[in-house]
């Protein structure tokens, strides 16, 4: 790949759309995700006819058609997923733009929709009695299942635990990522933690999950959908609300990547760095900017280490120092690095990644509950450990 | 009808690994037999973990299982105190663990409680024979013994 051959800012974002963001929706997936796009495709000031494509999650329950027969779009010229998981809403956009500069579609929608709360928790384990058999095909989840490490919170755990032998990161840290994301939260009046401050002395109060990550350490449950509108760059200066630019999209495995769906990263040669080490080569280099650019993040946060480990992944702290680089109020509001100023995964809501596509679009709007004045470089990241990537918005100016 | 008393749950039965997966099968028939062995390339000698069947160094479909040392050491760690699958109850510990013969290769191992750990701590491997018939390799400090409550 040569990155002089990415056209930057070529497509653009020209609308965006959430749901209510809820314990218990009592809709379905796919209500959610219908109401998310229309609330998008008016905030674009365009209708389901413009519609021509569609790019969901592998782990959507709504399926392109569900949609498509949903919002009544006539032709769909345009169809494609990204995975695994929380992976793909950067990675999304980016298939997105690659229908679009490719003439396989004009306009193309690209959502999340989940009831995470009432309906499919991630973490939860099959509580059938009998004998299960795990892994094989491929799963590896024979080397992880039978041993008792089940879920995605205790392998990040594991990573935390690594995180503090190697450089001595502490809890603390750990807890101002948590207590950041709440107070972003705290201005935001649709994040589930909205009205809920947490102080440090909550935090390490707070009953433990699986040591050294706590309660709050975990992001919420979260019945939702989010959506954005992708166009080209001209076509979307005639939307509603102009066009925020896609400047850099990325995404990037490791060398070593190993199989499977999440555990066997644990066989990398290192698990206090995820890909966006990776993701971060190619952005910077593909973008032509620096962690020094960069305005505003929203750093994908299933857990608070994730954040911590992609502060150091993307460069904006050194290796080892993420977590004093967040105690010392680096991702404030008037830090060095303001993050996640909805209050993401841990505060606002667990969309899988969509929700901080949308907030990075604000931001570089003006319209964000927690504002960073004058932004016009506005980062996101999709960063679970498989594999990851990111996305670098920017002003139409 | 709804007078009629639930029967008694069974006692939920530990996860028992698929053991004859064709990529990683050799792996339990080693632990069956009470050995750790891992798979290598057998032209480049190029280690092939997780399990597979093709080595990328030298383009060889030539591999099998060699036996390593049961020695490893603690790599990182998770005491768990929330309750997930009722077979694990909790408070139990994962261990990560890099073998002393291999520590480019790593394994998870079960251990029940919260014993002290502490990084590059000795582990020694035992063998956890499930009722299916599948064995498990787990680890534990030295001098300690197998747990008594076994977990697959």
């Amino acid at each position: 790949m040569n990155d002089t051959d990415w056209q930057a800012g070529a497509c653009a974002i020209a609308g965006i759309g959430t749901t209510d963001f809820s314990r218990n929706s009592g809709r379905s997936d796919l209500t959610l995700a219908t109401q998310a796009v229309l609330a998008a495709l008016h905030d674009a000031g365009l209708d389901a006819s413009a519609i021509d494509g569609i790019v969901r999650c592998d782990m959507d329950l709504v399926r392109h058609n569900d949609l498509a027969e949903a919002l009544g779009i006539r032709q769909l010229t345009y169809w494609g997923e990204c995975g695994p998981g929380g992976v793909a809403p950067c990675a999304m956009v980016g298939q997105a733009v690659g229908a679009i500069l490719s003439g396989q579609a004009s306009t193309v929608v690209v959502f999340r929709s989940l009831n995470g709360r009432s309906g499919r928790r991630y973490g939860a384990a099959s509580t059938a009695a009998g004998q299960q058999l795990v892994g094989g095909n491929g799963s590896y989840d024979e080397f992880y299942l039978p041993h008792g490490l089940l879920t995605a919170g205790q392998m990040f755990a594991l990573m935390a635990r690594r995180h503090m032998i190697e450089y001595g990161s502490t809890q603390e840290q750990l807890g101002s990522i948590a207590i950041a994301c709440r107070e972003r939260a705290q201005a935001n009046p649709a994040a589930q933690m909205y009205g809920r401050p947490l102080t440090m002395s909550d935090y390490l109060s707070a009953r433990m999950i699986s040591e050294p990550l706590r309660l709050f350490d975990y992001c919420l449950e979260t019945d939702g959908a989010a959506a954005v509108v992708v166009t080209g760059t001209d076509r979307a200066r005639d939307c509603k609300n102009g066009a925020v630019l896609i400047h850099a999209v990325a995404q990037a495995s490791v060398p070593g990547t190993q199989p499977g769906i999440m555990f066997p990263v644990l066989m990398r040669d290192s698990i206090t760095a995820l890909s966006s080490r990776a993701v971060a080569e190619l952005l910077w280099s593909r973008s032509r900017l620096s962690p020094a650019d960069v305005d505003v993040a929203q750093l994908y946060d299933c857990f608070t280490i994730t954040l911590l480990l992609q502060l150091e992944d993307y460069g904006f702290a050194k290796r080892g120092e993420g977590g004093a680089f967040a105690a010392d109020g680096g991702i404030g509001l008037t830090g060095q690095l303001p993050c996640n100023t909805s209050g993401g995964h841990l505060s606002e809501a667990y969309i899988h990644g969509m929700n901080h596509v949308v907030e990075a679009v604000r931001q570089i709007r003006g319209t964000s509950t927690a504002q960073v004045q004058g932004a016009e470089v506005s980062l996101v990241t999709s960063a679970p450990p498989p594999a990851s990537s990111a996305l670098i918005l920017t002003a139409d100016r | 009808m709804s007078a009629a008393p639930r029967p008694e749950q069974p006692a939920p039965s530990p996860l028992a690994p698929v053991t004859d997966d064709p990529d990683t099968g050799g792996f339990f028939t080693a632990a069956a037999a009470g050995q750790v062995a891992l798979r290598y390339c057998a032209d480049c000698g190029a280690l092939l973990h997780l399990p597979r069947a093709y080595c990328y160094h030298c383009g060889s479909w030539n591999s099998g299982y060699r036996v390593v040392a049961p020695r490893a050491r603690v790599y990182s760690w998770t005491v768990v105190e929330h309750q997930i699958h009722p077979a694990y109850p909790v408070p139990y510990t994962v261990a990560l663990v890099e073998l002393a013969d291999e520590p480019a290769a790593r394994l998870v191992s079960f251990l029940p409680g919260r014993p002290e750990l502490y990084a590059g701590q000795e582990l020694h491997a035992w063998f956890n024979q499930a009722a299916d018939g599948s064995t498990v390799v787990q680890w534990r400090p030295e001098g300690s013994e197998p747990p008594v409550r076994e977990v697959s």
